[in-house]
């Protein structure tokens, strides 16, 4: 009993390091990819590392009419979530340190505490600015609230009918790739749902297209104007952990895939394989879904992002569940 | 809108002069070609009684509806001038006037009605005239500063040449500046001006040395 | 901005400016908000306002050409032209024909740079920071061109009372070619990222309406009026430089793109195509540039008698790339002008902002702000408040602050 506290608190903290270091890593990525996209060199791999470096040694500004504990507490609070559901997703190809019954539901919850972590530190820092990003920030978590759950849900579905124990358990659907459950039908369908996850992500993580709640040129940061130093540190790395978030989750619901499960590794290096694996598809996945469309894309206003959640992203999500089910009847008969 | 056709601008000032006779107190019309074709753009310049202003403008709307640039304006000394700059029918090839109506404001009264219930778009100008030389523009729908500072001093009108203009002691040279002397002492010494000199004797050394 | 009136409650206020990342250029803007929607604007211009014009009325003409270069960072030309063309007729002055040609050709490369400069921040402002670097990169070859014929990128300090003060020589002609037809080549291209990105069309089609008829009396010009079906254009309707011999319509955005509505996607394209517009005017007076002089007169001392004596008054008027740029100046045989009066074109054109921005989003607003690029160059003063109470810093000040900086870091 107390063995396994123990090593779930180091495998927490190992999990928490390691994700701030992806974080890292994918942010310098992004910014890298996104400057060659633009015509320009950009900054080297470790400059987000730099940035943060330099925030944590900047005072932090509390305006007057801030509500100071509310403004401080915001961030901390942001990245905790974000590591915690960390601790849910299997990373690096990995078990999850934590798991449960209904993982992929829980994961769901958790992954509206950062934002509303940072909606609570937008309405705290009494700025017009932060307040309207603030009101953004929850229109756009209820709007992509719903294709996300599709998405989850239909997988989950599929699992169920399949015959799969505990089928809200990331670790199930891990262990059983979605695609090799399903007919040519199917496969359409979770295309479907792997695109719209992909589109969601974006919105997760608050960058262009569906940047409104920050909207530098409208809102000149909206929920963030007020942070700086530390506290901003800590939004900027909770936006990190949440990508590798976004991008494990990605992982895990579609490209559950080990390498050393097809290439005959010694057994040593197994875990190094998988590792390096996860890496290059977490990469992949924030270059579509984070740099890729930021860089093809103008921002969507709020009732754009909305309808285009709502409406668009919806449907095709629906779709692409009635596609899994029509498959599974059809396979049934 | 009714369609007045083109006119020239001896035309223009003949229809001023039959509505308004001598409340015109003078037209002119100069012109400018430039280029090697040299053709030529036509400025008229009517002024005119101050009572006459809107209906002048209004006269220029019943033929087209002008275009208003800008109040532009002189400091005469006794007299304030306003100059009403727009211009008519444009979007004729090579075939738009620019009409300038001068109106005379003595120091005692400086009030104009405003021309805005006209062109709105006025509105700027007017603002900027009130401020920059201290005239009044009646009905104006919004009165409040435009261009100066809320702590410009009042009763400062930049524009104008006598008393009330920006007096010298408001004028700052930027080259003359230097550190006021209620400060504290700065994190770094200031450069004195005397270390140019050492560096002007080592000039003069060196050229020195090279005449020798 | 008017009262205590405004409390929190709905509608709400939200102020932007005078400095926010939307705004290029100093200005006080605060919107009456309902939810996201603008129920009312109020803005305040000149914050920064430097007295260029009393400055002007204590030098002389030749002198006032050269401060005319720094009304505006990115109009170098229009503002001295203008200026120029003013005194000209005032003195009447002859310009060689060659000059205004020269003028010509310097004042389309402007517009050019001008449009594309814009076209980027257009493209931030809706938050598309890709095509704003590409628009950017676009924009050099035409900063190249401007430095190849001026000497500078900015403030050029080409334009000279009576012609212009360097010759565009045969060596530079196959340079002029070159980036012609560079541009030739972009420019589909451009349409096609610009006109045909649906997000563009999104945030830009029916957004930020001005009619007909508001643009005709609030007095709005340049591309702001083109795009609402005002026919207006200085090139066009009022003979100076080269363009008495040229050709030039006013662009009206076409049938193709469903006439003139009025709206930003409008001056978009109004923009663009007269980026295409300018490509074809340099190339003409390429063509058709007479020989000659460049200067009516080159001696400064017998230039500047000459002008000492004009007496008069005059109209300098030039289209800008922002619309149409008024210079009025009256001699009365001194030195310096009696009177100067600047009218830039966003003068004119800041009066639409409010028919434009009313009942749209939050999220519009820079884009629609920006849409009659707005060029508020002015500076003189800065706020700092600290610990409660305002000082003002005067530039002396700033001056100083900046100076000792400069010590500081040279030191450490």
């Amino acid at each position: 009993m107390l063995t396994d506290i123990i090593l779930t608190v180091a495998g927490a903290v190992l999990v928490g390091i390691f994700g701030i270091i992806v974080a890292f890593f994918l942010m310098g990525i992004d910014r890298i990819v996104t400057a060659r996209m633009q015509a320009r060199i950009g900054p080297p791999l470790i400059q987000p590392l730099t940035d943060m470096r330099k925030l944590f040694t900047k005072e932090n500004v509390v305006p007057a009419n801030a509500i100071p504990w509310l403004f401080n507490m915001a961030p901390v609070v942001a990245l905790a979530s974000a590591i915690t559901i960390l601790l849910y997703i299997p990373v690096g190809g990995f078990p999850p340190v934590l798991s449960g019954g209904g993982d992929l539901i829980l994961v769901m919850y958790l992954l509206t505490l950062p934002a509303l972590a940072l909606v609570a530190g937008g309405f705290s820092s009494g700025s017009p600015y932060a307040t309207v990003g603030a009101q953004r920030e929850m229109v756009t978590m209820i709007a992509y609230e719903f294709p996300l759950a599709v998405v989850i849900i239909a997988i989950a579905w599929k699992l169920t009918v399949s015959g799969i124990p505990l089928p809200f358990m990331l670790a199930s659907v891990q262990a059983n790739p979605v695609w090799g459950l399903v007919g040519p039908l199917g496969i359409i369908g979770i295309l479907i749902l792997f695109f719209v996850l992909l589109i969601v992500t974006p919105a997760e993580l608050s960058r262009i297209p569906f940047d409104t709640p920050e909207a530098e040129t409208e809102l000149a940061g909206g929920v963030l104007v007020e942070y700086s130093g530390k506290n901003l540190a800590l939004f900027t790395l909770t936006q990190g952990v949440k990508t590798v978030v976004m991008a494990s989750l990605v992982v895990a619901l579609f490209i559950p895939y080990r390498l050393s499960a097809i290439l005959p590794t010694p057994a040593i290096l197994q875990p190094v394989l998988d590792l390096l694996f996860y890496l290059v598809l977490v990469v992949l996945v924030s270059f579509i879904a984070v740099s890729l469309i930021r860089v093809s894309m103008a921002r969507f206003r709020i009732n754009q992002v909305v309808s285009a959640y709502w409406m668009y992203l919806s449907l095709v999500g629906i779709a692409g569940m009635l596609l899994i089910m029509a498959d599974h009847i059809l396979g049934v008969v | 809108m009714n369609e007045t056709p083109h006119l020239t601008p001896q035309e223009i000032i003949d229809l001023y002069r039959a509505e308004f006779g001598t409340g015109i107190h003078d037209a002119r019309i100069t012109e400018r070609g430039e280029g090697v074709r040299k053709t030529k753009g036509y400025n008229i310049w009517i002024r005119v009684d101050r009572k006459l202003l809107k209906p002048a403008i209004k006269k220029l709307m019943d033929i087209r509806f002008p275009h208003f640039a800008v109040i532009a304006g002189n400091d005469l000394g006794d007299e304030i001038e306003l100059l009403y700059i727009l211009s008519v029918f444009y979007g004729t090839k090579f075939g738009e006037y620019m009409i300038t109506f001068g109106i005379r404001l003595p120091k005692t009264d400086l009030t104009v009605p405003t021309i805005t219930d006209l062109i709105p778009g006025a509105l700027l100008s007017e603002r900027e005239k009130q401020e920059f030389f201290g005239i009044t523009v009646t009905d104006i729908p919004d009165g409040r500063r435009l261009f100066l500072p809320d702590d410009f001093p009042q009763g400062v009108y930049p524009w104008r040449k006598d008393e009330t203009g920006i007096k010298p002691e408001m004028v700052r040279e930027l080259w003359a500046i230097d550190r006021p002397k209620d400060r504290p002492v700065p994190p770094v010494p200031e450069k004195k001006p005397v270390q140019e000199v050492p560096a002007a004797e080592g000039m003069k050394k060196k050229t020195g040395g090279a005449t020798e | 901005m008017n009262g205590d009136t405004k409390k929190k409650s709905t509608p709400y206020t939200v102020p932007i400016g005078p400095v926010h990342p939307a705004l290029k250029e100093p200005v006080m803007f605060t919107f009456q908000m309902e939810g996201e929607v603008v129920r009312s604007v109020d803005f305040a211009p000149g914050n920064t306002h430097r007295g260029i014009e009393w400055m002007g009325m204590r030098r002389n003409p030749v002198q006032i050409v050269h401060l005319t270069d720094r009304i505006c960072g990115i109009c170098g030309v229009v503002h001295s032209l203008s200026f120029a063309r003013a005194v000209e007729q005032i003195a009447e002055i002859e310009v060689p024909p060659r000059a205004d040609y020269i003028r010509t050709i310097l004042h389309e490369l402007e517009r050019m740079q001008s449009h594309l400069l814009w076209a980027g921040v257009a493209a931030h402002e809706l938050g598309f920071d890709s095509l704003l670097f590409l628009a950017w990169r676009v924009r050099e070859q035409s900063m190249d061109l401007i430095e190849n014929l001026t000497g500078n990128r900015v403030n050029y300090g080409i334009v000279q009372i009576g012609g212009v003060r360097r010759d565009i020589s045969d060596e530079q002609r196959p340079i002029i070619e070159q980036g012609l037809s560079y541009y030739r080549g972009l420019l589909d291209q451009m349409k096609t990222v610009f006109l045909d990105d649906s997000t563009i069309r999104m945030r830009c089609r029916g957004h930020g309406l001005l009619s007909y008829r508001d643009a005709q009396i609030l007095c709005a010009v340049g591309p702001t009026a083109r795009a609402s079906g005002v026919a207006m254009d200085v090139r066009h309707d009022y003979p100076y430089c080269a363009y008495g011999d040229l050709n030039v319509q006013p662009v009206i955005p076409p049938q193709e793109f469903g006439g003139p509505q009025g709206d930003v996607y409008d001056r978009i394209i109004v923009r663009l195509l007269e980026i295409a517009q300018s490509i074809d005017i340099i190339q003409q007076c390429m063509d058709n540039m007479p020989a000659g002089e460049i200067l009516w007169e080159k001696k400064y001392p017998k230039l500047l008698s000459v002008l000492k004596k004009a007496q008069g008054e005059a109209i300098g008027r030039v289209e800008a790339p922002r619309g149409e740029c008024m210079h009025y100046v009256r001699m009365d045989g001194n030195d310096a002008p009696a009177t100067w009066k600047v009218k830039a074109s966003s003068y004119s054109n800041l009066m639409s902002w409010i028919p434009m921005i009313k009942g749209e989003q939050l999220a519009d607003i820079p884009i629609i702000v920006a849409s009659i690029d707005p060029c508020m160059s002015c500076t003189d003063r800065v706020t700092v408040i600290r610990e409660g109470s305002a000082a003002n810093l005067t530039k002396e000040e700033l001056t100083r602050l900046s100076r000792e900086k400069t010590r500081r870091l040279s030191q450490c």
